[in-house]
């Protein structure tokens, strides 16, 4: 009995209006060990974990926990089954104390009344498991991300589970974060836990796994014991993203640097930042990397008109500084494409109604009139030169997520951006789709435009980027352009601030 | 430029291209409504459909209708007002205490809208500067300005004397033998600010800040100046329709209006404005003021005591709530929708 896995998951498909997100999913986990499930994201490890958490329930396929068949239509069925789930986003109150965090929704009762005392009793000694000292009375917001992220997966463990999953869980981790994490999860293993570990850096993955199973376009495409993973087997996964990015197009001479228009940034200080200097120029992209709270955000912020700098001297090719408010930075074609993409879309309207957004919506010039008509015409022409299959009256909603991000894009390509602000652009989105938007990057570089583009996923940022500013607690910590530009070098950058010689210890680097 | 083919080739797309469903425009249901009620009407009791009846019933809506119109736009930006019925009778009450010390009624009709307006203003920079919902800063402005007109008013009736061939005469007459002034007024500017919703770069502001109003900020659209022209718009209305109460009453009581906001609120929501913001129908919102008006006269046809309207006004409500939330549930299940971003 001990010995089949602990779990089963046979031919899993799901599918979300057209977009197929699981195909054929199989996966095997056996028990007391770590199964490692990489992928792209948009690749279904997400997708995955909530059918097995529970939160989405499978088109088809069988999945069997514990020997019998489980079906897991609830995340109340996944606990009582003994799943534990830490989410991406693991949906912890910062408001309230860490206590209470620890026991949402199942706080002991005495008396009728939660005690608090019962709640401390029983964490106690989880807690000094888990190496976390801290002030269980305390909001869950003054805590640090990594002590937040063991909180996360303590409060999935008070509740005993036999399979613990983790979703992506060191996102928000710099490497310290990320080696405490481990530590804690190989204990955990030592006295019998079972765990899947889904993340899109295959180096981490490797570090901690003893199976794994990569993922690509909602199927499995290989699974294997790590040891068993030879070293050709290896840099094929690491390869899976070569053909990701387009080659570089050189559309501007280079030669002539000093008529090109230029964003020229010096001393900038707002929101964390503090005495920001670059320059960018037209036809080039500049990645911006940097953990949460580093500053990156706010820099995009500053410069799209979002925050108000304390110190601006910023010049941008019009001549002109910040601009003060979202609308005057659209009306000066300054553009800014959020992966996120409840900033960028409005879904219950018309992919005609989403292109004009900027053309009518923010300019105050031109006609004062809104022409349908005129709106269709400008829906097709960029759902041809986009491809986006649909047509310009379908609901913007029902678009795929790249269809989505798409549509976003062409909303500012309608008004010629001069400067383009990228955050995160191709999050969540499946990897044709993310082709054809760095291809979409490239190409407004190569048109003249100024393009900054922050990612999280290092490899997106080398491998478009012409150069790459690291960011690290508000200041600009280097740059690193041309050969210098590999993942270990920036991620030393922006943990530590500082470039170290031969980090060669580093060993994250992402898949994707 | 007016007809640039709106349907060319699309690349790659042959294989996937969404068949077009026939899609009912949003007026549907409260055109449906109305040919029903008239229909009961017609069955109490004939003589209640001919023209006389029709046009004293579009009469009765002219006024709340007013309202519905402004708060067809203020729906369609994912916010509420709750002082419209307020601002209504204050202006009425200003209009009509300045007939009364000696102004011209003209320009005592000119500054009880923009005294409406006014007050929209306050509430749209309101609305603005505390960053908080519409509903939630009109529930006190609500307050204070049927407190305001009850100072001004000192609690009673107030009947400017008439005057002949004033602006406020003229209101309470009729064009074409039969049909009321307000009727008309109403209906001209309903369909003009029908064309204003859909077809200008205001109406498409208001829209796109209802459907979402992150994204709105997020594409440059002035959000904080719409939002405040709308409760702008929605003010001028009242004001209007306070002043045409004064005209064509020749006086304004206390209690005139108290129930206007929420009559105007449930007229829209019957004519298919979505309370989710992002769209609306300013001409479903005049069908649905035409049913509310309709049923209340088929209540008292029906011999229904009075005190039960007010009974059936708060069902109603309750009823549009409910078929606005099934709509969108069954919409968004069809799409798939509500898990989002569940890829990757």
């Amino acid at each position: 009995m001990s010995d089949s896995p602990i779990l089963l998951v046979r031919n899993v498909a799901r599918s979300f209006g057209g977009t197929v997100v699981l195909e054929d999913m199989n996966l095997v986990i056996e028990r007391g060990s770590i199964h490692a499930v990489v992928g792209e994201s948009g690749a279904g490890k997400s997708t995955l974990i909530k059918v097995l958490a529970g939160i989405v329930r499978p088109d088809s396929g069988t999945i069997e926990f514990d020997g019998k068949k489980a079906t897991i239509s609830s995340p109340n069925a996944a606990r009582k089954l003994g799943i534990g789930v830490v989410l991406q986003q693991p949906g912890l109150f910062p408001e309230r104390p860490v206590l209470a965090n620890l026991f949402v929704n199942r706080e002991p009762l005495h008396n009728g009344l939660i005690s608090r005392r019962e709640m401390e009793a029983r964490s106690r000694d989880l807690l000094r498991q888990l190496g976390l000292a801290v002030d269980v009375r305390a909001p869950l917001g003054d805590l640090g991300p990594g002590e937040r992220q063991l909180i996360a997966i303590a409060r999935a463990l008070l509740e005993n589970p036999r399979l613990l999953i983790l979703d992506d869980p060191h996102s928000a981790l710099d490497r310290r974060g990320t080696d405490r994490l481990f530590a804690v999860l190989r204990g955990l293993k030592a006295k019998g836990m079972s765990m899947l570990y889904a993340s899109n850096r295959l180096e981490d993955a490797l570090a901690i796994a003893d199976q794994l199973t990569v993922i690509r376009n909602g199927r499995d495409v290989l699974s294997k014991a790590r040891q068993e993973l030879t070293t050709s087997e290896e840099a094929m996964i690491g390869q899976l993203r070569q053909s990701l990015f387009p080659l570089p197009l050189r559309a501007m001479p280079t030669l002539a640097g000093t008529l090109r228009p230029q964003l020229a940034v010096s001393g900038l200080g707002g929101g964390r930042l503090n005495g920001i200097s670059f320059t960018a120029r037209a036809g080039e992209i500049v990645g911006l990397a940097g953990l949460a709270g580093s500053g990156v955000s706010d820099l995009l912020a500053l410069l799209f008109g979002q925050h108000k700098a304390r110190v601006s001297r910023v010049r941008f090719p019009d001549g002109d500084g910040l601009p003060k408010t979202r609308t005057e930075a659209a009306r000066r074609n300054i553009c800014m494409i959020s992966g996120e993409r409840g900033n960028g879309l409005m879904q219950d309207k018309s992919i005609a109604f989403n292109l004009a957004n900027v053309v009518v919506g923010a300019r105050d010039w031109g006609s004062r009139w809104y022409s349908p008509v005129m709106a269709v015409a400008r829906a097709a022409r960029q759902i041809e030169a986009l491809r986006i299959r649909s047509a310009p009256e379908t609901r913007a909603g029902s678009l795929s997520a790249g269809g989505q991000q798409k549509v976003i894009i062409a909303k500012w390509l309608e008004i010629g951006p001069q400067v383009v602000l990228f955050d995160e652009p191709a999050r969540g989105i499946d990897i044709g789709s993310k082709q054809e938007i760095y291809a979409l990057i490239r190409q407004m570089a190569a048109s003249g435009c100024i393009v900054l583009l922050h990612s999280r996923e290092l490899s997106e940022l080398t491998g478009l980027s012409d150069r790459i500013l690291a960011f690290h607690q508000g200041r600009l910590a280097g740059e690193i352009a041309g050969p210098d530009m590999d993942g270990g070098r920036l991620l030393q950058l922006i943990a530590a601030g500082e470039a170290e010689g031969e980090g060669r210890q580093i060993k994250l680097e992402s898949v994707a | 430029m007016t007809r640039t083919d709106t349907a060319p080739p699309l690349a790659g797309s042959a294989n996937r291209r969404p068949g077009r469903r026939i899609r009912l425009p949003a007026e549907t249901g409260a055109a449906v409504g109305l040919a029903a009620m008239l229909g009961l009407l017609g069955w109490l009791q004939p003589s209640s459909v001919d023209a006389a009846n029709l046009s004293s019933l579009l009469e009765q809506a002219a006024l709340p209708g007013l309202l519905a119109i402004g708060m067809v736009f203020v729906l369609a930006m994912r916010e509420i007002d709750l002082s419209a019925g307020a601002v209504f009778h204050l202006t009425a009450t200003f209009a009509a205490l300045l007939v009364v010390a000696g102004m011209n009624p003209w320009l005592a009709a000119l500054a009880g809208i923009a005294a409406g307006a006014g007050l929209g203003l306050i509430n749209g920079l309101l609305v603005i500067a505390l960053r908080l919902p519409a509903l939630l800063v009109t529930l006190g402005t609500w307050w204070m300005i049927q407190g305001l007109s009850l100072v001004v008013g000192k609690g009673q009736t107030i009947a400017p004397p008439g005057a002949d061939g004033s602006v406020l005469a003229t209101l309470s007459g009729k064009a074409f033998v039969i049909v009321p002034v307000t009727g008309i007024v109403f209906v001209v500017l309903a369909m003009a600010m029908h064309v204003v919703l859909h077809r200008t770069r205001f109406g498409y502001r208001v829209q796109a800040v209802g459907s979402n109003p992150r994204a709105a900020a997020y594409a440059g659209i002035p959000t904080g100046k719409v939002r405040v022209l709308t409760l702008v718009l929605m003010g001028a209305m009242a004001g209007l329709a306070g002043v045409i109460h004064l005209g064509a009453q020749g006086a304004i009581a206390p209690g005139d209006g108290g129930t206007f906001a929420l009559l105007a609120i449930t007229a829209a929501i019957i004519g298919g404005t979505s309370l989710s913001g992002g769209n609306g129908s300013v001409i479903g919102a005049v069908i649905g003021m035409l049913v509310l008006q309709a049923i209340l006269s088929a209540m008292t046809l029906l011999g229904v005591d009075a005190i039960w309207a007010a009974f059936a006004t708060g069902a109603l409500i309750v009823l549009a709530l409910a078929i606005d939330r099934l709509v969108n549930l069954w919409r968004n299940r069809r799409a798939g929708h509500g898990e989002d971003n569940l890829l990757g």
